[in-house]
């Protein structure tokens, strides 16, 4: 995911803004790509993993 | 419940009835009736655009020849898996798994929100288009198309076992609950079938 998403981006549960934590990242011209990281809730707290740059933002009980 | 109680027995019946389920369902979307639906808006080229249950890309891919990046949000990892085969996991797609019904993104984010295909699987249509109601923009537009009610009615009994599928006075229903202010809606299909879409366009 581009680190720029984080704009727009809310948590799935309460709709307030996450907190970015990446642990791997490339950077591109214009934006970072994040590859790898977490998202956190900045309200509940929920945690939602970026999977090879693809934030998964299922809620948990949708998880597999 | 009768015939659907036993888990068991709804697994078999399940099972039985997707190769009907599988032919209802393929009639829905062809490419003529995406550019029907693309028609009914109008799209800028760097309009923020959301593809809710962009699942293989079919839509997305359409939506791609007006604007020039996508955002893509689908539950099943399995169905993106196809949709990054097509345009790539960092290319103009901005793929998301999420849940139609809990959308992750801020209010009043999109130009506009797009959903093909999908609302006959959402469990709860409403809380669904509210949320989509909820991420566009207030001069935005959201496009909804989903398989029309059938009139026959074999299908009709099918069709209620099986998933959603709805009426023009049902849309009007589910679109006023989710609290739209306007909304239109146009049939659509191939010519063996003109009728099998419902193309909703609601302003938030």
């Amino acid at each position: 995911m581009k680190e720029s998403l984080m704009d727009i981006l809310a948590c799935p549960l309460d709709k307030e803004p996450l907190d970015l934590s990446a642990t791997d990242t490339e950077s591109n011209d214009d934006d970072t790509e994040v590859l790898a990281g977490e998202l956190t809730c900045t309200e509940c707290g929920t945690v939602y993993p970026i999977e090879d740059g693809i934030p998964n933002l299922l809620p948990p009980d949708m998880r597999e | 419940m009768g015939i659907l109680e036993n888990k068991g027995r709804a697994r078999v019946f399940y099972k039985y009835l997707s190769k009907v389920y599988d032919e209802v369902n393929t009639f829905i979307w062809t490419e003529q009736m995406r550019t029907e639906a693309l028609g009914l808006l109008e799209i800028e080229s760097d309009d923020r655009v959301l593809d809710v249950g962009c699942g293989t890309g079919f839509a997305t891919e359409g939506l791609l020849e007006h604007v020039d990046g996508v955002y893509g949000l689908d539950q099943s990892a399995h169905q993106l898996e196809q949709a990054y085969g097509k345009f790539g996991k960092r290319g103009p797609v901005q793929f998301h798994r999420g849940d139609a019904e809990r959308l992750p993104f801020a209010d009043s984010t999109f130009d506009i929100v797009w959903s093909s295909g999908s609302i006959e699987y959402w469990p709860d249509p409403v809380t669904a288009l509210e949320e989509c109601r909820r991420v566009v923009k207030p001069d935005g537009r959201v496009l909804i198309v989903g398989p029309n009610y059938p009139n026959r009615t074999l299908l009709q009994k099918l069709a209620d076992l099986i998933m959603l599928f709805y009426d023009e006075s049902e849309a009007d229903r589910m679109f006023s609950a989710a609290g739209f202010s306007s909304f239109e809606h146009h049939l659509m299909g191939p010519p063996h079938s003109p009728e099998i879409a419902i193309t909703t366009v609601a302003t938030p």
